[in-house]
C-alpha cells in the first residue's frame, strides 16, 4: 500500500513535468531526509535559539568559524576543523585569536562572507537588549577587530584554557547585511528570523508552523556541496505520532527512540539503531533552605548526614536499570564520563540500607508509628519530590524513589506538575526535593552555576538546592583555569568527590540516547553533542532511493535567481 | 427578529469582554513562566530573563498590562505570541483552515450518519439491529477519543497502513503534486481524523436521536398519520424526525463552537495543525495572548452557536415563533 502510495505521488510529479534528474544540482549526490520530530523549532537565530529541533536547523544553514572535532575536545584549539574561516593565528600572549575569512565562503544570497560579519555576530550577541543565552558564556571574549574584510580578530579579557572554543563553538557567524538594520528586540519576529540567510551547506526553503521545515542543498557551498540533496524536519507533537511515522517509512530518522521501541525496530529489517552517549544526567535535587524561610536550612535536608542517609538507601543501579534498560547508567556526580576531566572511578556514597537506617536512627528519625515511617519530636520524616507530569521516566524515577525511600522509613509524597510550574518552584526555591535533568554542553564548565556557590547567592541562579561550600568553588575554579589536562581532571575530581559527599542530590542517570535510521540512509558518526553535526557527510545510495529522493528541490527566496536554463529544471516554487 | 438577533448579539460582545478578561487574570495568575524552556538552561543568566520579560511587556503591572491588552484588542490586534514569534491573529489564522475544515467535515458526517442510524434503530425496534447499533453506539459513546485516535492510527496506518500517519498534507511531496494530487493528499490526510471524530460524535447523536424519535412515536399526531394509512417510513421521516430534532438542534449548537476550537486529542495525535492543539499547548506554555485569543474565539463561537440553536428552534417549532 506504501509503495502504491509512493507510484502515485511519483506519477503526479510526472505529470507536472516537475521531475529532474539529479534536480538538486551539481555536487550534491541527491537523495531527501525525512525527520521525525516533536515540535517546532523555537527560533532560527543562533544567538537566541533554545531548542534541539532549532539547534538542529540552524547547524545546517549557518556555519561557525571552526567546527569541534568528534573528541569534543576544549582545550585550545586541538581537534577543531576549519568552516568559515580556512586557518587562524594565535597571538604570542594567547591574549587574541586572528581569523582568517575562506576567500570563497559566500552567503546563500550570494553575498561574500566578511570579518564585519563576525563582529556584527558577536557584539550582537554580547548586546543586553537582545537577551541571548549565549552572552553568559563568551563573557571572557572582550571584542572583536576587524583589520581587513578578511581577518576577524577576536581579543580576549585572559587567558583560558577553553578561550578558541569560547570563540567558534557557541557562535554561528551571521550576516550582518540581513540583521543590521533590524533592531535585536525585533529579531525573533523578523521576516530574517523566518527566512534565515546562511553560509552552511544547507539552505532554507520554507517552514509551515507546525507542519514542517525544508532545507536544500546549497550545492555551490565553499566547503562543496552536502550529500543529501534536502532535509525536511516532518512535525508531530505527539511521540506516537512522530514514532510511526518512522515506523511507516513516512520518515527516515527519529531521533528519540525509548527503550520500548527498541523491540519493535527488530522487528523491521530494513530500520536500525543506534545509540550514543547524551550530554545530559539526572538527579534527585535536595533543597538545603527551608522554603519558607530561605535563611533557615531546610528542616530535613540541612543536615548533611541525613542526606548522606538517603543516598545510601537508594538502590541506584536498580532504579536506572529498571527506568532506562542499558540506555543509562548511573550517574558519577554533577558531571558526565564522556568529559576527558570526569575520572569514572569517582568514589561514590554505596548502596547500604542498613548503614542508612542507623544514620537516621542516630540522628533522632526513629520508628515509632505503626506505620514504620520515622519521626523525631512528633515530626514525621516526609518531603515532597516535585516532577514534571510532561516527562516520564522523571515520573518513573520518582515512583521508584518512593519506594525505595519507604523501605527506609522515609516518607517521600510525588508532585506531578506541569512544566512551567516546576521550573517556576525550582527559580523561586520553593520545593522540598526535585527530579532534575541538566543539558549540557561539551565544556564542563556549567557546573558551576548550577551546583557552585554563585549559582546560590544571585536571586535567580540555576543552583536551586542552594548547595554551597567553597572548597568545591576553588576546585572548579582552578580545573576551568588549568591549562594542564592532567590537573584540570586532578582538580575536577578533587571538586567532584567533595560534592558528592556532600550529597546535594542523588545522582540518578546518565543517559543515552538513541537514533532510529532506515538503512538505505548511509550515516556516519553521532556527535555526542549534537548527532546531526555530520548529516552533511550522509547519503543514500541510488539503488535505495524512493519517490521521494527524486522530488525537485525548491529555491529559497534568498537564493541568487537562477539562469533561465537552470530555472527550468527546478520546478515550481514555493513561498 | 432582527431586533432579537440585535440584542442577543449586544448580550455576546458583554459576555465575550468577561470571559476575555477572567481568562487574562487567571492565566497571567497561574504559576509557571512563559520562558521556563528558555530557563531551563544551566548558561541562561537572570539578565536574560529580564531582558525577555521586558521585550513581553510582562514586567509591567498587570492592570497596565490588562488596560494595554485591550487597547491593543480594540484596535484589532490580539496581540504577540511568544511561543510562535508571530502576531496570535497571524497563528489563529494558520491554525482556523485546518480545524473548521476537519470539524466541518466531521460534524457533518457525525450527525448525518448519527440520525441515520437513529432512523434505522427506530425503524427495526426491538430488533436485533436495534440491540446491535444501540450496543455498537454505546461502546464509541463510551470510548475515550485520544484511546479510538490512537488505536485508529495504529490500525490504520502502521497494522494496516491504508492512511498517512499524520499532518494536514504529505510535508515532503504535497507542494511537488499537481492540484489534483494536492486534493487527493489532503483529503488522504483528513480521513482518517475525521472518521475518529465522526464515530465519536455519531454515537452521542444517535442515542439522543432514538431517544427522542421514540418519545415522539406515542404522540397523537403519528397516531393519526398511522391511521391516514402512511407507511412507517414515511411517519417516520415526514412527521416524526422534524419534531424530534430539537434535542439535535441543541447539540448542534453545543457542537458549533467545536467548529472553531477544535479536538486537542485528536490535533495532536494526529498532528493536526488546527486551533485546539495551537490553544491548549499555548497554555502549557504560558504563552498569554494566545490562550486569551483563542478563548476570545471560542466564547464568541459558544454564544453564536447559542444564537444559531434558538434560530434553528424558531425553524423547527412554530410554536416557538412567537417568543
Amino acid at each position: 500500500m506504501a509503495a502504491m502510495r509512493y507510484a502515485q505521488i511519483l506519477c503526479a510529479v510526472l505529470l507536472c513535468g516537475c521531475l529532474g534528474n539529479e534536480s538538486a544540482g551539481k555536487g550534491s549526490s541527491g537523495g531527501t531526509l525525512a525527520i521525525s520530530t516533536g515540535g517546532d523549532p523555537d527560533a532560527l537565530i543562533p544567538s537566541l535559539l533554545q531548542t534541539t529541533q532549532a539547534a538542529q536547523i540552524v547547524d545546517m544553514v549557518y556555519d561557525r568559524l571552526a567546527d569541534i572535532g568528534d573528541s569534543l575536545n576544549i582545550l585550545g584549539d586541538r581537534g577543531f576543523t576549519p568552516r568559515l574561516a580556512d586557518r587562524w593565528t594565535w597571538a604570542k600572549d594567547s591574549m587574541s585569536i586572528a581569523f582568517h575569512i575562506n576567500p570563497n565562503a559566500k552567503w546563500h544570497d550570494g553575498q561574500a562572507v566578511r570579518s564585519n560579519d563576525v563582529r556584527f555576530t558577536i557584539v550582537s550577541t554580547k548586546d543586553s537588549t537582545l537577551g541571548s543565552p549565549t552572552a553568559s558564556v563568551i563573557t571572557n571574549i572582550d571584542s572583536v577587530s576587524t583589520p581587513d574584510s578578511a581577518t576577524a580578530v577576536f581579543w580576549f579579557h585572559q587567558r583560558s584554557p577553553q578561550q578558541f572554543y569560547d570563540a567558534v563553538y557557541q557562535n554561528p557567524i551571521m550576516p550582518e547585511h540581513v540583521w543590521k538594520g533590524i533592531a535585536p528586540a525585533g529579531w525573533r519576529g523578523s521576516e530574517a528570523a523566518k527566512n534565515p540567510i546562511g553560509s552552511g551547506p544547507y539552505r532554507f526553503v520554507r517552514w509551515i508552523p507546525r507542519a514542517a521545515v525544508e532545507l536544500a542543498a546549497d550545492t555551490a557551498n565553499y566547503r562543496g556541496a552536502p550529500k543529501l540533496s534536502r532535509l525536511i524536519w516532518s512535525i508531530a507533537p505527539d511521540f506516537n505520532a512522530a514514532l510511526t511515522r518512522f515506523f511507516t517509512g513516512e520518515t527516515d530518522l527519529f531521533p528519540q527512540l525509548r527503550p520500548e521501541n527498541l523491540t519493535e525496530v527488530a522487528k523491521h529489517p530494513d530500520l536500525k539503531a543506534r545509540s550514543y552517549n547524551a550530554l545530559a544526567y539526572m538527579f534527585l535535587q535536595f533543597n538545603l533552605r527551608d522554603p519558607a524561610n530561605h535563611d533557615r536550612p531546610h528542616p530535613i535536608f540541612g543536615n548533611r548526614e541525613l542526606r548522606r542517609a538517603l543516598t545510601m538507601a537508594t538502590d541506584r543501579a536498580a532504579l536506572v536499570r529498571s527506568t532506562f534498560d542499558t540506555l543509562a547508567q548511573p550517574a558519577l556526580g554533577p558531571t558526565l564520563r564522556v568529559y576527558p576531566t570526569t575520572d569514572p572511578n569517582l568514589p561514590q556514597i554505596p548502596y547500604d540500607l542498613p548503614r542508612a537506617r542507623q544514620i537516621l536512627d542516630s540522628l533522632g528519625w526513629r520508628v515509632t508509628t505503626s506505620d514504620s515511617m520515622r519521626t523525631r519530636n512528633g515530626r514525621p520524616l516526609r518531603f515532597t519530590i516535585t516532577v514534571p507530569s510532561t516527562s516520564q521516566p522523571r515520573v518513573q524515577l520518582a515512583v521508584l524513589l518512593q519506594e525505595q525511600f519507604r523501605r527506609a522509613g522515609v516518607q517521600a509524597d510525588i508532585e506531578k506538575l506541569e512544566f512551567p510550574v516546576v521550573v517556576e518552584k525550582d527559580r523561586k526555591r520553593n520545593f522540598d526535593a526535585v527530579v532534575g535533568q541538566w543539558n549540557t554542553n561539551p565544556s564542563p564548565g556549567a557546573v558551576r552555576g548550577s551546583w557552585g556557590t554563585a549559582g546560590s547567592r544571585s536571586a535567580n541562579g540555576n543552583n536551586y538546592g542552594s548547595y554551597e561550600n567553597p572548597v568545591f568553588d576553588a576546585y572548579v575554579d582552578s580545573a576551568l583555569n588549568a591549562f594542564d589536562p592532567a590537573k584540570r581532571r586532578s582538580y575536577f575530581t578533587t571538586a567532584y568527590q567533595t560534592i558528592i559527599q556532600d550529597a546535594p542530590a542523588i545522582w540518578l542517570a546518565e543517559l543515552r540516547a538513541v537514533v532510529g535510521y532506515h538503512s538505505r540512509l548511509q550515516i556516519t558518526t553521532l556527535r555526542r553533542d549534537a548527532w546531526w553535526a555530520h548529516i552533511p557527510e550522509w547519503s543514500i545510495p541510488r539503488d535505495k532511493r524512493i519517490p521521494r529522493d527524486n522530488a525537485p528541490v525548491t529555491q529559497s527566496p534568498a537564493t541568487p535567481s537562477p539562469s533561465p536554463a537552470a530555472a527550468s529544471g527546478t520546478g515550481r516554487k514555493t513561498p | 427578529m432582527i431586533r432579537y438577533i440585535a440584542r442577543r448579539l449586544g448580550q455576546a460582545v458583554v459576555i465575550v469582554a468577561i470571559v476575555a478578561a477572567i481568562t487574562f487574570a487567571l492565566i497571567h495568575l497561574a504559576p509557571g513562566d512563559p520562558f521556563s524552556a528558555v530557563l531551563d538552561n544551566p548558561n541562561v543568566s537572570e539578565t536574560v530573563r529580564e531582558t525577555l520579560r521586558a521585550q513581553y511587556g510582562l514586567d509591567r503591572p498587570l492592570p497596565e498590562q490588562f488596560v494595554r491588552y485591550v487597547g491593543a484588542l480594540a484596535r484589532g490586534e490580539m496581540g504577540w505570541s511568544f511561543s510562535h514569534d508571530r502576531p496570535v491573529r497571524e497563528v489563529l489564522a494558520s491554525a482556523l483552515p485546518n480545524t473548521v475544515l476537519l470539524m466541518g467535515v466531521a460534524l457533518v458526517a457525525s450527525f448525518a450518519l448519527g440520525i441515520l442510524v437513529a432512523l434505522l434503530q427506530v425503524a427495526r425496534r426491538g430488533s436485533l439491529i436495534d440491540h446491535s447499533l444501540s450496543g455498537i453506539t454505546l461502546l464509541f459513546f463510551s470510548m475515550p477519543d485520544f484511546w479510538l485516535a490512537i488505536l485508529s492510527l495504529l490500525a490504520l496506518t502502521y497494522w494496516l497502513p491504508i492512511f498517512p500517519v499524520g499532518g494536514a498534507v504529505d510535508p515532503v511531496m504535497h507542494e511537488y503534486l499537481s492540484l489534483g494530487g494536492r486534493i487527493v493528499d489532503r483529503l488522504k490526510h483528513l480521513a482518517l481524523p475525521a472518521l475518529t471524530l465522526t464515530l465519536l460524535a455519531s454515537a452521542s447523536v444517535a442515542r439522543y436521536q432514538r431517544a427522542a424519535l421514540l418519545d415522539v412515536l406515542p404522540a397523537d399526531y403519528i397516531r393519526t398519520a398511522r391511521l391516514k394509512g402512511l407507511t412507517e417510513k414515511e411517519i417516520l421521516r415526514r412527521h416524526a424526525l422534524r419534531n424530534a430534532l430539537l434535542p439535535i438542534i441543541t447539540l448542534i449548537g453545543l457542537s458549533f463552537p467545536a467548529l472553531l476550537t477544535g479536538a486537542f486529542f485528536i490535533e495532536r495525535i494526529f498532528a493536526w495543525p488546527g486551533m485546539g492543539y495551537a490553544v491548549v499547548n499555548a497554555i502549557g506554555t504560558r504563552d498569554y495572548p494566545l490562550v486569551v485569543g483563542g478563548v476570545i474565539i471560542g466564547s464568541i463561537m459558544v454564544t453564536l452557536g447559542s444564537l444559531l440553536a434558538d434560530l434553528l428552534y424558531a425553524w423547527a417549532d412554530p410554536r416557538l415563533r412567537g417568543h
